[in-house]
């Protein structure tokens, strides 16, 4: 009857296989090319994760989310270029720096919605943007930006995944744990404070929930996540650029999450995907990857007429339809209900 | 004892509440008045929504109004609002779990409490189904259970029976007369519907243009020719 903490809902399960699937199946089919975009986007999947996590439980809407990226990015660079520190602690420190600074940049906004909240994260966005791309990013320099002309130092991988195959699979296993990292926080009491908040603030206070600790709860999680996606993109790539960390591009991130379907896991990886993947293949196919932006375009229409929840969220729907045709067949009771596998 | 002590509350140049005063001392009270007489104004006052310009709010000795509104209800104070406040992709046990999720008591505890108040209400037997899928009086319902739960002194329902059958608003008002037996907590009930108030309120505050215009035992109060003239009006001659 009560909340039960440890159980698995069938879009929980389909999860679950997905990384399984991405675990031991596209390492060993993809080459090297692919390799290197399916890492990217398993990265990217992190943090949409969590951009996507902020507006489905809270209905925020943080457009910081790639330079908060950038952020985990330079830090993991810095501490690999100026320590000799394991990755995973490099990784972890770069997390929580990144969770940090997005708690100073979310607090001013904290009191702030919708909209006004939104320009406040872009403008942050934009200062980022301009820090890192004036800067730039660690190469095994001296000093405190450590950024030195012609060839940067080599990048430490961990010592679990050497090779890209084994990096790719480190790269999975990094965004499972952030997604039931998230779905861990949704079924204790911050995933109800979440709830109730984004139902009224009015009467999540009445609840005695603490609005503004809970607010800034989800922006540091989300700040977490970008960072530790940061982190496993500099690892990836040993080297990181500013162009990559604009505020166009978590404008688009976060449009892309509500294309895929802020409310599943499946969201963000079919966010991901678009971002990542569909430009690759495009440019595989010989034809402008500036058309994914047209496609982009289309997808968000789509979205806001006819998909609230999402391209993930008509897959949840399609299949909960057929599993429940299928066991009317067999003259089963089916229990599969939209409403319920919908969070994770 | 619930006491209201000179509460003014002044929305820009318009006074919402205008040095109200009243000592609440039975276990079911009520506030009347016509739309706009700063009823809803007041129980944001006590819920620390609306901070008063002037005025105290004290129960049993304590004065509400240094509290932030989440540590009023950490301190006791449980309300609703005009429209059930149920969060839909929480269930029934989880909406009703939030109000003692800060208390430091076990969770095996809480979760006693909580189904102990879903049983008291009725829900128990819904209590996994998402708020999504409740109807309204179950919505109310789940409400209610949220005022119960955990240890309440204060608890204020803003219009409960709105949009309630005969049938509905009659175990609602039950449910609100037993509430001080089985909990210990003061109840203070705003509502349109003056049968409800007449049978569950011992007193009544009766507010018109933020002023308070009666306050008294609740049969005494309805007759009266100022609450009469209030919500009927007086004829100019």
């Amino acid at each position: 009857m009560l909340p039960k903490l440890f159980h698995i809902t069938p879009s929980g399960a389909a999860g679950l296989l997905f990384a399984v699937f991405a675990f031991f199946v596209v390492p060993t089919l993809a080459g090297s090319l692919w390799l290197n975009v399916f890492t990217s986007m398993g990265c990217f999947t992190l943090a949409t994760a969590g951009v996507a996590f902020m507006y489905a439980r809270l209905g925020m809407v943080s457009l910081t989310q790639v330079g908060l990226m950038g952020v985990g990015g330079w830090v993991m660079l810095r501490l690999n270029h100026g320590f000799a520190l394991p990755f995973e602690v490099n990784m972890v420190i770069a997390g929580f720096a990144t969770m940090v600074l997005g708690w100073v940049l979310a607090l001013p906004a904290l009191r702030l919605r919708g909209l006004y909240l939104a320009l406040v994260t872009l403008m942050a966005a934009g200062g980022l943007e301009i820090i890192l791309s004036t800067f730039q990013f660690p190469n095994g320099g001296s000093g405190f930006w450590g950024v030195q002309t012609g060839s940067g130092a080599a990048f430490r991988r961990p010592a679990l995944a050497q090779s890209p195959e084994a990096y790719l699979r480190y790269v999975v296993a990094m965004v499972t744990s952030g997604f039931l990292f998230i779905e861990l926080h949704r079924r204790l009491a911050p995933g109800r404070a979440w709830a109730l908040i984004r139902r009224s603030e009015a009467a999540a206070m009445a609840a005695g929930v603490n609005v503004t600790f809970y607010k800034a709860w989800a922006f540091g999680i989300s700040g977490l996540l970008a960072g530790g996606a940061g982190a496993l993109l500099a690892g990836s790539l040993g080297l990181l650029d500013g162009g990559t960390f604009r505020a166009s591009e978590s404008v688009m991130l976060f449009a892309l999450a509500v294309v895929g379907g802020a409310r599943f896991w499946l969201g963000a990886v079919i966010a991901a995907a678009l971002f990542r993947v569909l430009p690759a293949l495009l440019n595989n196919w010989g034809v402008d990857a500036d058309l994914s932006f047209v496609i982009f375009g289309a997808g968000l229409l789509h979205a806001v007429i006819a998909a609230p929840n999402g391209i993930a969220g008509q897959i949840m729907e399609l299949f909960a339809g057929l599993i429940q045709k299928l066991s009317n067949k067999l003259g089963l009771v089916a229990s599969i209900v939209i409403e319920g596998s919908a969070d994770d | 004892m619930i006491e209201v002590q000179n509460v003014t509350v002044r929305f820009g140049g318009v006074v919402a509440l205008d040095g109200v005063e009243a000592q609440f001392a039975n276990p079911v009270s009520g506030i009347i008045g016509p739309n706009g007489a700063g009823k809803t104004t007041l129980m944001n006052v006590v819920s620390g929504f609306v901070a008063a310009q002037n005025g105290q709010i004290v129960k049993d000795n304590q004065n509400l109004m240094g509290l932030a509104p989440y540590k009023r209800a950490h301190w006791g104070l449980r309300r609703s609002f005009q429209k059930e406040e149920i969060a839909d992709d929480l269930t029934v046990a989880e909406n009703v779990l939030v109000q003692v999720d800060h208390s430091t008591l076990t969770a095996a505890h809480k979760n006693k409490d909580v189904a102990h108040v879903l049983e008291i209400v009725g829900m128990a037997d819904q209590a996994d189904r998402p708020g999504a899928r409740l109807n309204s009086f179950e919505r109310r319902l789940t409400d209610v259970a949220k005022c119960l739960v955990g240890d309440p002194k204060l608890i204020m329902f803003d219009e409960p029976a709105g949009g309630l059958s005969v049938e509905e608003t009659a175990r609602l008002g039950d449910l609100i007369l037993d509430i001080h037996a089985r909990t210990g907590a003061q109840t203070l009930v705003i509502d349109h519907d003056v049968d409800l108030i007449a049978r569950i309120c011992s007193e009544t505050l009766v507010l018109d243009f933020g002023r308070k215009i009666a306050f008294g035992p609740t049969a005494e109060v309805l007759s009266d020719p100022k609450v009469k003239a209030a919500y009927l009006g007086t004829e100019d001659i």
